[in-house]
């Protein structure tokens, strides 16, 4: 058995090639995820290692904020520590340097006049360079000394293509200095991308610690020492000292810090990783339509010499085991060659962004994880698929052997439709549920109920497909049955005469398109609602935003310096603790609200928000019961304040549940933390637009990366980073499609070769090639457009209900993008006409005698 | 012998000196060995001859549906043999009409649909006149909605033999169109090929190892080896019997006067 079962395989290895193909793609996919996953983690890991060399880590002793790493290398936000503490900690006996982590963002202009910076989004910041750091070296040229000097780590200084000796500019937190490049700065592992510029340590100090605190200080012990015996020292001096309470300080071993901060890396990546692999596991669903269909086809095809196989004695085990078998091997050649394909994959990702600027680490890591979970996806995958038509190919009767002509008609079950049906039922109740209920019956959590709705719908959908395919088609195929008699019907018969192949079919491209259409109306409402909003609650005439997120302080006394300008209000976002709820806030100043943004009061007066008084969004105030004269003790890096609610607002502009007023704020938060995001400006009443826009340009244009934007455009850039997402969303659906059209491809194919004595026949009576050529057209059209439309409009029918959801998360319009929804269908037309090429011309080739008398 | 091509009222179609050779070497076959034939305008011509004795290619040369190695065919007063593909199917469209043994029907398509699929093909439209002459004289007035799966293995025969003559072509070629079908059904499909001949005007060529259903033609084409050996006009069940075992026992067919094939004696094999 295993031998016909080998021989078949090889025999008819082109029917079995797409599904190969199928296979390829989405283990690929799968191995190219994990495979770039160990290369960033070792990446990372590697910067950590070389990076972080401290045998101790003095720290402050409270978390602040939600917990989300914030900073540049990650690392939750605590409270900070004096710079005073260093002189401390360098006296403990066997330490021989305190060095603390003075660091912060910086803009490098480069040598065209543009922001130094990588195309993978890597962040950019500047580092004191202390003489006794270990993990940082002068690799040419020296170390920077005052505050015009500045050097540069090494991928930097060739991705900027500065050399040593040339001149430029830098834009610190405080503002835009003229610099000379002095030395080139090595850290010994590649830095994924990062732009980082080395000062002295005064003038960083200045510029990030003006305050006197720092987030962290790293401890070096001489050689030899345990670093459990450092931390032991290093807490008994700090007990012993007055710097600061021991209690308000944590000690920690380089190990500990390390670990801490590898496992953070691990979880931001295991994020991204796990974001892939959602669209790799819908690439490899789609994937096992195909080879469901493959199996089903040659099981119907081979139905005879089954039967003969059974009438020679096989057990229908014997057979259930050749088809499985079958179907593993095509599981396991695809995996092996996807698992090649993703590490090509990955090795092209890493020449990309590298030509970007990004260097990653050199290793690209084929463990035997990997190289496992993706064959064992694969090939369980491939067998899982093949199960229901080996299962059949198993109950064929031996008599079927004797039979002249094979009729299996694949009709739809109707068993199958009932299921289909309840689930689509259920699922759209849920969904209407959701999105709709009444406000006694209201949900607390609408977005579970949404979202198993939804899948409930698509699930049920693709099971009710086969009994759907006949009415639906007979509806689209009307243009064409009409306009082209009688190819039109013919190829309408091809299509519907199997129900359930047409619905996978079309069923894995309805996948796909479901996302897109889904995403497409997402996208379109998001860019309606933020248009929305900013028309509606931005009053301000211009904004100012960095593409560092940190406008200078410089330039917002700049600004407000400016002739014509009646304020200039910048808005400050910070993360900090409030009644033990880590939140984020934002720091405005007095008489914001009514000049550049205009919210809606619920209770209580924004005129009181100053002089400890606070602001609280509904949302928080209802999550967290808090009421206008209620206190909140908040928690900032810097320390603890008392605040009293003076206003509960509900604003969507203003995303952040606290609003405080400036002064608490920057009490709270220290100025590298809780930098300027947007600058509004309003003008003097009377001062032309036009003139007032020139002046700002001219005022920021030093500072490189902060663009100068009226209302208008602020809502365009908006909606361009929008774009920008569904872009990045399109692409990782774009395999699926692909797969999909593959499938396509597949199952005209086989369907051909079904109908090889029909063809003939057609041939016969006088059918040309070119007319043969347009019936296979069609059937693939008709397939495509099938999928799509149902696709599309499960996927946008889901996605409308969503502003009903959402609505107090800001997506408060629905927007169905009619004309790009109309695009994805004529593009499902051209996808049919490409996957139709092959087939078609295969079909066209066919000799009529041969076809005609075709066993 | 007149020369080819020349208008000729009395035939529909001939071939000369056709040769069909398949294979090379020592698996090389001679399936047409030099035959020269005339098949007369308005009659029913039935080929006979054991298997393997060339009929089926014979036919499929005639019917542009293969290409003789030599020799020259002509249908309707056009040589087949300089035809293109195009050229080929626009023939097969317009002036030739086929029925095979099975397998006749578009599955998808209504009896109706069936029949009307050659003008369909050629955008040709249906004279509506002819189609209720076919129509009722294959006596399928009341199944004309059905899907061929909803047919007797008879009446889709009824259907193929319809569509065939729909276009009024010149010529139609069946391929054994009793093959499957039981004494019955064979009767009313071959009743009814006759009568396309003999009511309706049509040429009918068809080839078949059923001596009942040869006995339905004009004139019966014996057929041994590639070659041409014999023929009979007028035939009976018994005639073409008594033919067929002169033809098995190596000697002429017992009706001299009609004859005038070179049977040369050798073993033919007929089955039944």
């Amino acid at each position: 058995m295993r031998r016909v079962a080998l021989r078949g395989i090889r025999s008819h290895l082109g029917r079995f090639a797409l599904s190969v193909l199928a296979v390829l793609l989405g283990v690929a996919f799968v191995a190219g995820t994990f495979s770039l996953r160990t290369m960033m983690s070792s990446t990372f890991g590697d910067l950590v290692e070389t990076s972080m060399v401290g045998d101790a880590y003095v720290r402050g002793g409270e978390a602040v904020g939600s917990g989300e790493p914030t900073g540049p290398m990650g690392g939750q936000q605590r409270t900070r520590i004096p710079l005073d503490l260093v002189d401390e900690l360098a006296a403990v006996d066997g330490v021989e340097a305190a060095i603390p982590d003075i660091t912060g963002p910086i803009v490098l202009v480069g040598p065209d006049g543009t922001a130094v910076m990588s195309g993978g989004g890597a962040p950019s910041f500047a580092l004191a360079l202390h003489p006794d750091e270990p993990a940082a070296w002068v690799e040419a040229g020296r170390a920077p000394e005052g505050p015009d000097e500045v050097a540069l780590e090494s991928a930097t200084l060739e991705a900027s293509g500065f050399a040593v000796g040339d001149t430029t500019s830098v834009v610190l937190g405080d503002g835009v200095r003229q610099v000379e490049v002095v030395g080139e700065v090595g850290f010994g592992a590649p830095v994924a991308g990062a732009t980082i510029v080395f000062l002295d340590v005064t003038t960083a100090t200045e510029a990030y610690a003006a305050d006197g605190t720092v987030a962290t200080v790293a401890v070096h012990a001489a050689e030899g020492l345990d670093e459990q015996e450092v931390v032991r020292r290093v807490e008994q001096a700090l007990g012993a000292g007055d710097v600061v309470d021991p209690a308000a300080v944590e000690v920690l071993t380089g190990e500990d810090v390390r670990a801490e901060t590898r496992a953070e890396i691990e979880s931001a990546l295991g994020f991204v990783s796990t974001f892939l692999l959602v669209f790799a596991a819908i690439a490899l669903f789609v994937g096992a339509f195909i080879i469901a269909n493959t199996f089903q086809m040659i099981v119907r095809q081979r139905q005879r010499e089954l039967a003969m196989l059974r009438a020679l004695g096989a057990s229908p085990t014997q057979v259930l085991a050749s088809i499985l078998g079958q179907a593993a091997v095509v599981g396991v050649l695809g995996s092996a060659l996807g698992v090649g394909a993703g590490v090509a994959l990955v090795a092209g990702l890493r020449a990309l962004f590298a030509s970007m600027g990004m260097e990653l680490s050199g290793r690209i890591p084929v463990d035997g994880f990997t190289v496992l979970v993706s064959v064992l996806v694969g090939t369980v995958v491939s067998v899982v698929a093949a199960a229901v038509p080996a299962r059949r190919a198993a109950l064929t009767p031996p008599v079927e052997a004797m039979r002249e002509e094979v009729v299996v008609a694949d009709r739809a079950s109707v068993l199958r439709a009932v299921a289909g049906g309840l689930l689509v039922v259920a699922g759209a109740s849920a969904v209407l549920v959701a999105a709709f209920a009444p406000a006694g019956l209201a949900v607390d959590e609408p977005g579970p109920l949404l979202g198993a709705g939804a899948g409930a719908v698509v699930i049920g959908l693709l099971l009710l497909a086969p009994t759907l395919v006949p009415p639906a088609l007979a509806v689209l195929a009307a243009p064409a049955v009409a306009a082209l008699r009688p190819l039109g019907g013919l190829a309408r018969g091809n299509v519907t005469r199997n129900p359930r192949r047409t619905a996978s079919t079309s069923g894995a491209l309805m996948i796909g398109m479901a996302l897109v259409g889904a995403a497409a109306v997402i996208a379109a409402s998001t860019q309606a609602s933020t248009r929305t909003i900013v028309e509606e609650e931005a009053t301000a005439d211009f904004l100012l935003q960095s593409a560092t997120l940190a406008v200078p302080d410089e330039l917002v006394a700049q600004v407000a310096a400016i002739d014509g300008v009646e304020r200039a209000d910048a808005l400050r976002v910070g993360s900090v603790t409030a009644d033990g709820e880590g939140v984020s806030a934002i720091g405005v100043p007095a008489g914001l609200f009514g000049a550049s943004l205009e919210v809606e009061v619920v209770d209580g007066d924004l005129a009181s928000l100053a002089d400890g008084r606070a602001a609280v969004q509904r949302q928080a105030a209802e999550d967290n019961d808090w009421a206008v004269g209620d206190a909140l003790t908040v928690t900032g890096a810097l320390g603890e304040r008392d605040v009293v609610v003076g206003a509960v607002i509900d604003s969507r502009a203003v995303g952040v549940p606290l609003v405080l007023p400036q002064d608490s704020f920057a009490e709270l938060v220290p100025a590298a933390e809780g930098a300027v995001q947007t600058l509004f400006v309003v003008a003097q009443d009377g001062v032309a637009a036009s003139g007032l826009r020139d002046a700002l340009t001219d005022v920021a244009a030093p500072y490189v990366v902060v663009s100068v934007m009226d209302r208008e455009e602020f809502a365009d850039e908006l909606a361009a980073q929008v774009d920008q997402i569904l872009v990045i969303l399109y692409a990782l659906l774009g395999l699926s499609i692909v797969i999909a059209v593959l499938g396509i491809v597949n199952t005209l194919a086989l369907s051909i070769a079904e109908r090889t004595r029909e063809i003939g026949l057609l041939r016969a009576v006088g059918l040309g090639r070119l007319q043969l050529a347009t019936v296979v057209t069609i059937e693939s059209v008709l397939t495509a457009v099938l999928g799509t439309v149902l696709g599309v409009a499960v996927g946008a029918g889901l996605a409308a209900t969503l502003p009903s959801v959402y609505e107090d998360e800001g997506l408060s319009t629905l927007v169905v993008p009619w004309s790009q929804l109309g695009v994805v269908l004529a593009l499902a037309v051209v996808v049919g006409v490409l996957a139709a090429v092959w087939p078609a011309i295969r079909a066209a080739r066919m000799d009529v005698l041969d076809a005609v008398s075709y066993e | 012998m007149r020369a080819l091509g020349q208008d000729d009222a009395g035939r529909i179609a001939a071939a000369r000196d056709l040769v069909k050779v398949y294979g090379r070497g020592e698996a090389q076959v001679r399936a047409l060995d030099g035959l020269s034939v005339d098949l007369a305008r308005g009659e029913l011509t039935a080929i006979m001859g054991p298997s393997g004795s060339g009929k089926s290619t014979l036919m499929h040369c005639m019917a542009g549906l293969d290409t003789p190695t030599s020799g020259t065919v002509v249908v309707d007063g056009e040589d087949v043999g300089r035809m293109n593909q195009r050229r080929l199917t626009r023939l097969r469209r317009t002036r030739l009409g086929f029925v095979f043994q099975a397998f006749n029907l578009i599955p998808t398509l209504t009896a109706e649909e069936n029949i009307t699929l050659p003008l369909d093909i050629a955008r040709t439209p249906v004279d509506r006149a002819w189609f209720d002459t076919v129509v009722d004289a294959v006596g399928l007035r009341d199944r004309l909605d059905h899907r061929p799966s909803e047919l007797s293995g008879g009446q889709q025969q009824r259907v193929a033999c319809a569509r065939a003559l729909v276009a009024r072509p010149a010529v139609v070629f069946a391929d054994e169109p009793t093959g499957n079908l039981d004494s019955r059904s064979s009767g009313e499909v071959l009743g009814f090929l006759r009568r396309s001949v003999d009511e309706l005007g049509q040429s009918v060529v068809m080839v078949t190892h059923d001596p009942t259903a040869a006995s339905y033609a004009h004139r019966v084409l014996f057929l041994a080896d590639g070659r041409l050996v014999g023929e009979l006009e007028e035939p009976t069940a018994e005639g073409v019997l008594d033919a067929l075992r002169e033809l098995g026992a190596g000697r002429r067919p017992a009706d001299e006067p009609t004859a005038h094939g070179h049977a040369d004696g050798r073993h033919a094999v007929v089955r039944p």
